[in-house]
């Protein structure tokens, strides 16, 4: 498929389906009430999903496995400032001038 | 006019924009724009970054503009991104987002007594700004009201100014994105924003037993094929959390 055609069925595919996640309960099946294990089910999708989406991009930033690399203890850091805080703010700040430290310090790998 | 005694249409009726002018200037709407710009100001790190991760990506402004007004997700716009860059057939996009978008569910069912009154229209549009913050200021407004519509004023101010800041910010780090220098890694931003929204959640065990198995079965599965890894390790990591708190919940019966 063509890049530019795919990336607008991927925008109008995610967004119809998002929307029509936001509006299921509200107008869709609007008479019906959520199943109680599928209720509690859902509050697990952030932490699975987003744990899912961060660990690639932080333990393997250039495709092979780096468990010890400027990003996984950066990551470690912002993680504990983000349990704390609960702040995006203090989590990037955080984050980035651990990554810019330890890629400077650590001698085996570069921060980019 | 049809008939000589049929009643003129109602100028609100006839021009939409004059009843969002006087919805933009009831005292509910304007009280949720303002209620939301301390989480409008917490969004705009996440939002030039989406915008820097869709210049980054290639999308060109037009598409850049469609992911973050009509997708309207950080998380679902990043992930999509991604998935587009490594070549993910579009059904794996897709569901891999539908399943990231599943917590929407949750927010619409918790919603839905709330706006059951309302007409439909306010609540087709009050769905499509049902995102995490507006989510958490419109319901404590709805449990604080006996007033149905005051609330559904509120929710809509509380989405104006998401809105606003989301496109604004968008576009602002799609613009932005090539002037900063690569060397600073600022695309290590994006699993610092996550990081920010996962690591306060981890005060439960279920919770913290979804995050480990999604975490670690996503390297496991990372030899997968079209990516498939996330949505397999997402759903593995919603099972195990599930489960986590149904034997916690036995362990304590006993």
């Amino acid at each position: 498929m063509e890049g530019s055609l795919k990336l607008w069925s991927i925008i109008l595919l995610v967004g119809a389906l998002n929307y029509a996640s936001r509006l299921s309960f509200i107008a869709i099946f609007a008479r019906r009430s959520i199943p109680p294990l599928v209720a509690r089910a859902l509050r697990f999708v952030p932490a699975a999903m987003l744990t899912a989406l961060i660990v690639p991009m932080v333990v393997m930033p250039a495709g092979a496995i780096e468990p010890a690399g400027p990003r996984v203890l950066a990551a470690l850091v912002a993680s504990a400032v983000a349990f704390r805080t609960r702040s995006t703010l203090a989590t990037l700040a955080a984050g980035m001038l651990a990554l810019w430290v330890a890629g400077a310090l650590l001698p085996w790998a570069p921060a980019a | 006019m049809r008939g000589s005694g049929a009643p003129a249409l109602p100028l609100r009726r006839k021009y939409p924009v004059l009843r969002l002018r006087r919805l933009s200037s009831s005292p509910d709407f304007r009280a949720g724009f303002v209620g939301m710009l301390p989480a409008c100001i917490g969004l705009i790190p996440f939002g030039l970054v989406c915008g820097v991760g869709a210049q980054a990506a290639g999308t060109g402004a037009l598409a850049a503009f469609g992911l973050s007004t009509i997708i309207f997700s950080g998380a679902a716009q990043i992930l999509a991104l991604q998935l587009f860059a490594a070549g993910a057939p579009l059904a794996i996009v897709v569901l891999t987002c539908f399943v990231l978008g599943l917590r929407l569910l949750m927010y619409s069912a918790a919603m839905a007594p709330h706006l059951a009154s309302l007409a439909p229209r306010w609540q087709r549009g009050l769905a499509f700004v049902l995102t995490d913050q507006a989510f958490a200021a419109a319901i404590r407004r709805f449990n604080a009201t006996h007033d149905p519509r005051e609330g559904a004023r509120y929710f809509a101010g509380c989405g104006a100014a998401l809105w606003i800041t989301w496109q604004a910010t968008n576009l602002a780090g799609y613009f932005a994105g090539n002037l900063i220098p690569p060397a600073w890694s600022l695309d290590f931003a994006v699993p610092l924003c996550f990081i920010a929204l996962v690591a306060p959640l981890m005060r439960s065990v279920p919770n913290m037993t979804a995050a480990a198995v999604a975490g670690v079965a996503v390297l496991a599965f990372a030899g997968l094929p079209m990516k498939l890894s996330l949505v397999v390790a997402g759903l593995l990591g919603i099972v195990s959390g599930t489960l986590a708190e149904l034997g916690m919940e036995r362990w304590k019966a006993r």
